[in-house]
């Protein structure tokens, strides 16, 4: 039997997925932090367990928002496309497998997050052709512990 | 009893779905329609489709191939069939123009000996050569009409061929070289020994009366010596073909240079004869042994 998420309110999923849609968009000369940012809208802010549309709705956004500020990709949406792939993802194992630990959200995150790094990198490659791989991948990784805890306080999966 | 709705059905989670697979899709769609994606499907279908497009070509160019060999089978059958009338033709005037041709040859041949040896000469032509005639044998086209009297020395461009046996009219005879009843005096290239070259029938010849002491070589030229007054000296005869130590006098065998029974023409030398015909004057080379 599944159990029942504690969900914040409509206006604050909304909120918080456009706070980080905004922040994504304002940290764009900063590409590090900018991930940082991003990849917490991608698995975390743009989650909603009501409606599946309004998740990718919000990761392509934070997607669009990221290509766009970068203005560096002959073709866009292979960001957009990617994000809402493992949004989707990621808030299909949230309903279908809640977790109660840090521990385990945090390793199922850190799956993830390797994931939508393979999965944007391959879909820019298709849509925009080769670029270089940089250093947003570490201070996705390195800060996992941060966004992730973030994301666990904010979407509170464990029920709390 | 309560209407329930289908999730893909025109309901609101349906139309949510649908808008959901629609936004996936077309940004899927959107993505692959990249440059990059663009050119590697392109490249994929370009390759996918090589081998059909190369057989296709293939089948194009064997048809086109098959066609052009047709018209050159056509065209080559057309021009074997002009080439054999060609050849037939060519076959029929040369068997109508070979005597012709060869007695050309020959008087050309004959022409450029006459201008060479430095005496006045008649030519005639050979009307019938029997083979193995001990007491003449040629048969010339010319006689006492043309001045010819007997015992007049008879060449050809390769060597000595005999003297007149005698005269008739119209006609003369020739007594060949290789006779049994025929002598020429002669002397040998290197040795300068002089001898009598006395027929043997068969286009050969015997060297008489030289002494044993002499030293001969098969191979060695031989030519006239000019003793006899019928042929002027340093005419070529023949080659030794075999010398042997006999009892009282050296045997030297000799094939003569000259094919007596394949003259088509000869020249004759005047009488009396000059007494000299420079060496370089007659022909070098040897022609082998008899025919």
């Amino acid at each position: 039997m599944k159990r029942a998420l504690h969900l914040r309110p409509p206006g604050q999923r909304a909120l918080g997925a456009a706070a980080m849609v905004l922040g994504t968009a304002l940290l764009a000369p900063w590409p590090g932090p900018q991930s940082l940012v991003h990849v917490a809208l991608v698995l975390g802010f743009a989650l909603d367990p009501a409606s599946a549309l309004l998740t990718a709705v919000w990761a392509a956004a934070g997607g669009w928002v990221l290509e766009g500020t970068h203005r560096i990709y002959p073709h866009l949406g292979g960001t957009p496309w990617a994000d809402m792939t493992v949004a989707l993802l990621a808030r299909w194992l949230l309903l279908e497998w809640p977790v109660d630990s840090l521990k385990t959200w945090m390793g199922r995150q850190a799956v993830l997050a390797g994931l939508w790094i393979l999965l944007v990198h391959f879909a820019v490659r298709l849509a925009a052709g080769p670029h270089i791989w940089g250093w947003t991948w570490a201070w996705v990784f390195l800060s996992l512990p941060l966004w992730s805890w973030i994301i666990w306080r904010w979407q509170r999966p464990g029920g709390r | 009893m309560a209407h329930q709705h289908s999730p893909w059905g025109w309901s609101p989670t349906g139309r949510r779905r649908w808008v959901l697979i629609v936004l996936w899709t077309g940004h899927g769609a959107w993505v692959l329609s990249g440059p990059k994606a663009g050119g590697a499907w392109a490249s994929f279908a370009s390759t996918a489709t090589r081998p059909v497009e190369s057989a296709a070509a293939a089948w194009r160019s064997w048809r086109l191939h098959r066609a052009e060999r047709a018209a050159d089978l056509e065209q080559a059958r057309a021009q074997l069939s002009a080439l054999r009338q060609q050849v037939q033709m060519l076959e029929a005037a040369q068997m109508v123009a070979g005597p012709q041709v060869a007695d050309d040859e020959a008087a050309t041949r004959l022409l450029g000996l006459k201008t060479k040896v430095p005496f006045q000469t008649k030519a005639a032509r050979v009307l019938v050569a029997p083979v193995g005639a001990s007491f003449g044998g040629l048969i010339l086209d010319a006689g006492a009409d043309a001045g010819f009297t007997r015992d007049q020395g008879v060449i050809a461009p390769e060597g000595v061929v005999g003297r007149l046996w005698s005269v008739g009219a119209t006609q003369s005879e020739v007594l060949p070289a290789d006779a049994p009843n025929a002598s020429i005096g002669v002397m040998l290239a290197r040795s300068r020994a002089t001898g009598v070259l006395q027929g043997t029938g068969s286009n050969r010849g015997e060297i008489r009366y030289l002494n044993n002491q002499e030293v001969v070589q098969p191979g060695e030229a031989v030519y006239t010596s000019g003793l006899d007054r019928v042929f002027p000296r340093g005419l070529l005869v023949g080659y030794v073909t075999e010398v042997k130590p006999g009892d009282l006098e050296l045997q030297v065998k000799v094939a003569l240079a000259a094919p007596l029974r394949r003259l088509p023409a000869v020249l004759i030398l005047p009488l009396p004869s000059p007494l000299e015909a420079q060496p370089p004057l007659v022909p070098q080379i040897r022609t082998g042994g008899a025919p």
